[in-house]
């Protein structure tokens, strides 16, 4: 029976959560494989062997890096969830700037007392190599399950490469251009079923930027419409803002 | 002088060391270092859209992200000047009282109780006791569907947005809604009876206790903050005059403390100072279960959580029903971006959970600030852990460290959330 560890870096655990979310999955799912670690629910020591790492979080320290080494020098397979750990998701916010004046910003006078060790924030694959994808903020517990199975069965990755106006266009919704609102599902990879467009909300992006978008077109497609290219970017930049991922 | 450390103490959300110095049966320095990496929250909502402060901060924690997002929400309107409809409120209550369901019975049966049954998870429990792990998923599945009937997803709500909701729950579920609510009833008081046989450490934490209170109902959304000891209570727009934050080294996470005291906020502090605003039958199961208002034994915090699945419950159930009923709409107010300052707090599952923002003209932030239940809870906390150990120190070395790891794990910390 395959081992698997979960680990966290930088995140909310959202993604976890939603792993607790597959509710009546859980067991099912739960009996094809050894929880081998998993700081959130069990008590317990990461242990020496596993054969699946699950990796949650954006990279954020000198530790996360060390401990990604060891985790690819360990685990056949390295299965990456949500957009923190995939494309550097809201984390990576903090990329612009210097780092050192966010820190006076939230730690003020004390600053100097935080944590050393900072890198500015990146996704998982910055780092190491990766096997599987789950994007989203959060990820669905079902895309999380299916990916998991895949990898168990050793069937190679599949995260859809479309962007999601398709699956928009399927949902009926009015689209948000037609009202000059700027939507991020133009160039957003497809697969939650434009969750937030049929919530009466414009995409945001967090699934990270499809990779059979045409971020070129879709930015002339914004000003066409009366929005100005630096509000497309300033919304693209919400979960894609990791250095080398905003292309 | 040797020293026992816990690394990455398990079944809470995020990473948290605890160091004791044991020396002949004495316990000396005593600390939960706090390693889990800050995200810089305060200095990234900073130069984005008002309307993208509830998305971003909601991202601070993913078991409250529905409480980061109400909180955020109503600074963003408090700054711009923006006032909700009564039905709005309600929808937002539901989104709060759902996120009550679904993080105390994760809190409670997946996080607290194997320590209580000797277990180092919860999964034993699905064979020894299905019937209490299937009355916790119950319930947990319960509060999730419910923040997702409102919210859009159990993480994260989508359909809350500044001014009211962008899509409604329809009346078949709010229908539905309220009959499921009504039958969890019996699970939720077993979880207090469950709760109420466990043998738990005769303890008294010497910190205030602090949390929203209201004349009218059990505050979660509205109200004033009031201090149990100090008798005092103050408005949640002066937060920043009564709640001193301090940086401090062995921590991401700042310490808090109210006139120089330590303090607790949470579900122990909320049913101490709103015990009579708790629906009857919570109020009834608490008292059979030998629970009286006013107690600080921090590992009460426990036993409230399940009394507060009661009082919500009912709650959840009586708004649905209401909103049954014809009280007007939740559509997003009309509003105009206008420069200001909004501060505002909720009840998180955790406890008192404070937002505030500065906006410019243009709708852009210049500044927000977040103090979060467990950032408030950690100086208690150590100063427990300081009181607490001594009185277990002669406990074989496991049990020692384990009945420390059962008080921290009493506060349901949350990590991600302290040092956002
Ligand atoms: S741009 Fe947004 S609203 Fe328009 S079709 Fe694409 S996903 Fe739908
Ligand atoms: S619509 Fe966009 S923002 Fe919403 S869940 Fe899907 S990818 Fe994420």
């Amino acid at each position: 029976m395959a081992k698997v560890a979960v680990f966290s870096l930088a995140s909310d655990y959202g993604c976890q959560v939603q792993i607790t979310n597959a509710d009546d999955k859980l067991l099912e799912v739960l009996g094809q494989f050894d929880l081998a670690y998993w700081q959130l629910a069990s008590s317990g020591h990461v242990p020496e062997e596993y054969d699946v790492a699950v990796i949650e979080g954006a990279v954020t320290t000198d530790e996360h890096v060390e401990l990604l080494k060891r985790v690819r020098a360990t685990a056949g397979t390295v299965i990456v969830i949500g957009a923190c750990a995939v494309t550097g998701g809201i984390p990576a916010l903090a990329t612009s700037g210097v780092l050192e004046d966010r820190f006076d910003v939230v730690y003020g006078e004390g600053s100097a007392l935080a944590f050393g060790g900072r890198i500015s924030p990146l996704p998982v694959d910055a780092i190491i190599d990766v096997d599987y994808r789950v994007p989203g903020c959060p990820i669905e517990p079902a895309e999380f399950v299916a990916v998991l199975q895949r990898a168990l069965m050793a069937v190679s990755d599949h995260i859809p490469r479309e962007p999601m106006c398709a699956a928009c266009k399927i949902e009926e919704n009015v689209c948000f251009y037609e009202s000059g609102t700027v939507c991020m599902g133009l160039i957003t990879r497809t697969g939650c079923g434009a969750k937030c467009v049929s919530l009466g909300r414009p995409c945001t992006g967090c699934r990270g930027i499809a990779a059979d978008a045409n971020l070129v077109a879709a930015r002339a497609i914004a000003v066409s419409h009366g929005i100005a290219a630096e509000k497309f970017d300033s919304a693209l930049s919400l979960y894609n803002s990791a250095k080398g991922v905003v292309r | 002088m040797s020293t026992l450390t816990v690394e990455h103490v398990a079944r809470i959300e995020g990473h948290g060391t605890i160091s004791v110095e044991v020396e002949g049966g004495v316990v000396g320095e005593i600390r939960m270092d706090i390693i889990e990496p800050t995200r810089l929250f305060e200095s990234m909502i900073v130069g984005r859209r008002f309307d993208e402060a509830p998305l971003i901060t909601s991202r601070i924690c993913g078991i409250c992200s529905p409480n980061h997002a109400v909180t955020s929400l109503k600074a963003v309107e408090a700054a711009m000047g923006i006032e909700v409809s009564e039905r709005t409120k309600m929808l937002r209550r539901l989104l709060v009282h759902g996120s009550y369901l679904q993080n105390h019975a994760t809190h409670l049966y997946i996080l607290a109780a194997p320590d209580y049954v000797g277990q180092p998870n919860v999964l034993p429990l699905a064979e020894t006791h299905p019937e209490v792990f299937h009355r916790a998923l119950a319930i947990k599945k319960l509060g999730n569907e419910l923040t997702t009937m409102v919210g859009g997803r159990p993480v994260h709500p989508i359909a809350a947005a500044v001014g009211g909701f962008t899509a409604e729950p329809s009346a078949h579920d709010l229908e539905t809604f309220a009959a499921r609510l009504h039958a969890v009833a019996n699970d939720v008081v077993e979880t207090v009876a469950l709760f109420s046989t466990f043998d738990i450490p005769t303890f008294q934490t010497q910190g205030e206790m602090l949390a929203l209170h209201d004349d009218g109902d059990y505050a979660i959304y509205d109200g004033e903050i009031c201090a149990l000891d100090a008798g005092w209570c103050r408005p949640v727009s002066e937060y920043r005059q009564f709640v001193d934050e301090s940086v401090v080294g062995h921590s991401n996470a700042k310490h808090s403390t109210v006139g120089g005291r330590t303090f607790m906020v949470g579900s122990l502090p909320r049913v101490n100072l709103s015990w009579d605003r708790l629906t009857p039958a919570a109020r009834i199961v608490a008292s059979k279960a030998g629970f009286r208002a006013v107690s600080k034994n921090t590992f009460y915090n426990n036993l409230c959580q399940a009394i507060e699945l009661v009082d919500a419950a009912e709650r959840c159930a009586i708004l649905c029903e209401t909103l049954l009923e014809d009280t007007g709409s939740s559509a997003p107010v009309k509003y105009t971006i206008r420069a200001g300052e909004g501060t505002a707090a909720t009840e998180a599952p955790r406890g008192t959970l404070y937002h505030s923002v500065t906006i410019g003209e243009d709708g852009v932030l210049t500044a927000g600030d977040v103090i979060t239940p467990t950032a408030q809870n950690l100086a208690n906390l150590e100063a427990d852990m300081r009181a607490f150990a001594p009185t277990v120190v002669h406990l074989p070395e496991e049990e020692f460290i384990l009945r420390v790891e059962q008080l921290v794990r009493a506060y349901d910390p949350c990590l991600s959330c302290s040092v956002h």
